[in-house]
């Protein structure tokens, strides 16, 4: 019955699948719903997509719920967003109002399923409110906060604490991003799906066909950041970098993201985009669609280095991607990012564009030096960062919330 | 007697206690810091994913190191062996005597760069029952290069907080049996496992055994 889990023995060995099976046993009928803001685009999306499934399979009753709302609501969630990494935003009654009249409306719809779960999982600050407005809850709810909140705006930060103090428990990516909350704060690392679409192996001729599509020479080297088209994501600042390589290289860069249907930034931020590439033909900025998964993949795959210079990030997913096909990454030194890219191991953190220019030169000057950073990439993947390792955390947190957090508990 | 093979799995909770960007904060929190966040810095660092070997066995040691760029400290505070004490109070008292000392000789005290603070943490432990059991030496001798690393994390490092005689769950095991074990349980006491990765010691044990097993044979 359970072959979807079955699939990942040969990746993360047969005791790491038994070990999952026995830590979901006694957990086995319980009612968890997820919520968050999209069902496409972004990681979190991304992340729910094979969780959810997968703990179906392993005998949970598991729900994936979407709050709802208008423009106006998804202006102010994303000023949420932009206001824990730290921008400096403003958060007017107005937007409070509009935030809370579509939680109210959100609630209406959910509270029944949400105030009967044994267990609700509240991802991001889109939904947070949600607990406030459940008062009859049967189970425990747990903040998820996938966004890197170090350094938040103190404004939306007092906001926001008073919608998830309340909660039973958070979880943080980092321990850098951890608040100060009345409840224990513990600390799960996202994770990707090595069989996803995303993730697997491609035919080569996919890859050749996905470059063609795009009109990306299939032998020249490629550059490539994938990620929405967000500010904090720099494609400014990438574009800026590879300008400087100049004459130096034949390379071409590639800035690939799909939009969210949470950021009403992204038309926006991709206009900036195609201006600062400025018709350059080495510059191909491609606007995919949310579930385009395999041509990314293609696009990873086919590059030589990847990018993802982000100044703020949560976690970094797409460097995670990007390691797990063997690729060196050269990342922003942010967030999530320092806990994959290790300076001359799996790739280079770099500070500015400059930076980023100075490490793709070395790296397309040395092919072994480049095969053995991805080489070590790949591996720190595999041992940190498949879902086999976050579903295992999320059961464990999950049986140790039941059990009041003791420190040490027999799971039955 | 059965012994029935455990597993475990943790996950990581923030300790409660404000981060240390100097020396001097790690010596203040240290000293109030809750047991469980010691024992998590100190003894569950081998359940803990991590990027390359450890150079330092301790997270203190690895912090001196890597963030402070205090290599003399680092050293002092990476050979305290918890497991040669008889509670976490006294490694407490030792690790605060070494950093009160390095504090004396220093001259002034650095500070660590922003995002590179110590984070003190702990950790929640799930134990649960693999459904396989012991029944004598042979079945152990068979079963331990198949046990999983939070099994032998449980049972053979854990254990030894765990329970009142200090001693590892197999040791206990073997004691019970009708059999003689005693050339057995000496070999598993000369495992010296806290400067080893799990994987590592798990290789020494079966080692171990499977040494003791030939020689009982022989004699």
């Amino acid at each position: 019955m359970i072959n979807r889990l079955l699939s990942y023995e040969s990746i993360v060995g047969a005791p790491a699948i038994s070990q999952i099976r026995q830590l979901a046993a006694p957990l086995e009928g319980a009612s968890v719903v997820h919520v968050n803001s999209t069902r496409v685009g972004g990681g979190v999306a991304e992340i729910l997509a094979w969780l959810v499934p997968m703990m179906q399979e392993l005998g949970l009753d598991v729900d994936w719920e979407v709050v709802t709302g208008n423009a106006a609501f998804f202006d102010v969630t994303k000023t949420f967003h932009n206001g824990l990494q730290g921008k400096p935003v403003p958060l007017p009654s107005s937007m409070i109002q509009a935030y809370e009249e579509v939680s109210d409306a959100n609630a209406e719809r959910l509270r029944d399923k949400l105030e009967a779960a044994d267990f609700v999982i509240i991802h991001d600050p889109q939904p947070a409110r949600l607990l406030k407005l459940c008062p009859n809850r049967k189970g425990m709810w747990v903040w998820r906060c996938h966004i890197d909140a170090s350094h938040p705006n103190r404004r939306i930060w007092n906001y926001l604490r008073q919608q998830v103090e309340g909660y039973n428990a958070s979880i943080f990516s980092m321990p850098s991003f951890a608040k100060s909350l009345p409840h224990p704060q513990f600390i799960i690392a996202p994770s990707i799906d090595p069989l996803s679409d995303k993730n697997r192996d491609l035919e080569d001729t996919f890859i050749s066909q996905t470059l063609e599509r795009h009109g990306i020479p299939n032998d020249a080297p490629l550059i490539t950041q994938v990620s929405r088209f967000d500010r904090f994501k720099d494609p400014i600042g990438v574009i800026e970098g590879f300008k400087l390589l100049n004459s130096s290289t034949d390379a071409h860069l590639v800035l690939a993201g799909g939009g969210a249907t949470d950021d009403p930034e992204g038309q926006a931020v991709y206009d900036e985009v195609i201006e600062a590439a400025d018709a350059d033909p080495r510059i191909h900025v491609l606007l995919l669609p949310g579930d385009a998964h395999r041509e990314i993949n293609a696009l990873q795959r086919a590059s030589v280095v990847v990018v993802q210079k982000s100044l703020q990030e949560g976690f970094g997913l797409t460097v995670t991607e990007a390691m797990w096909k063997g690729k060196p990454v050269i990342g922003g030194n942010a967030g999530g990012i320092r806990l994959q890219v290790y300076n001359h191991y799996t790739g280079f953190l770099v500070e500015s564009p400059q930076g980023m220019a100075l490490r793709i030169r070395e790296l397309l000057r040395h092919p072994r030096k480049r095969s053995r950073m991805g080489a070590t990439a790949k591996q720190l993947v595999t041992e940190n960062f498949l879902l086999v390792r976050h579903l295992r955390e999320y059961l464990t947190l999950m049986l140790g919330v039941r059990s009041g957090l003791a420190n040490h508990l027999v799971a039955q | 007697m059965r012994f029935d093979i455990k597993d475990c799995t943790l996950i990581t909770r923030m300790g409660g206690v404000d981060p240390a960007i100097s020396a001097r904060e790690l010596r203040e929190r240290l000293a109030i810091c809750p047991n469980e966040c010691l024992f998590h810095h100190l003894c569950e660092t081998v359940v803990r994913p991590t990027f390359d070997d450890p150079e330092f066995p301790n997270d203190f040691a690895a912090w001196s190191a890597r963030s402070l760029r205090d290599r003399v400290l680092a050293e002092k505070l990476g050979v305290v062996n918890p497991y040669h004490y008889d509670s976490l109070e006294q490694v407490r008292e030792v690790m605060i005597e070494i950093l009160d000392d390095r504090l004396h000789d220093m001259p002034f005290i650095p500070t660590v760069p922003q995002g590179e603070e110590f984070t003190f943490m702990q950790a929640v432990t799930v134990v649960f029952d693999t459904g396989v059991g012991l029944e004598n030496v042979n079945d152990f001798v068979q079963m331990l290069p198949r046990m999983s690393n939070g099994s032998i994390y449980y049972h053979f490092i854990e254990a030894r907080r765990r329970t009142v005689a200090h001693i590892d769950d197999f040791s206990a095991w073997l004691v019970e049996l009708p059999e003689e074990t005693a050339s057995l349980r000496e070999a598993l006491h000369h495992v010296d496992f806290y400067y080893l990765s799990i994987a590592e010691v798990r290789e020494r044990l079966v080692a171990a055994v499977e040494k003791a097993v030939i020689s009982r044979v022989l004699s």
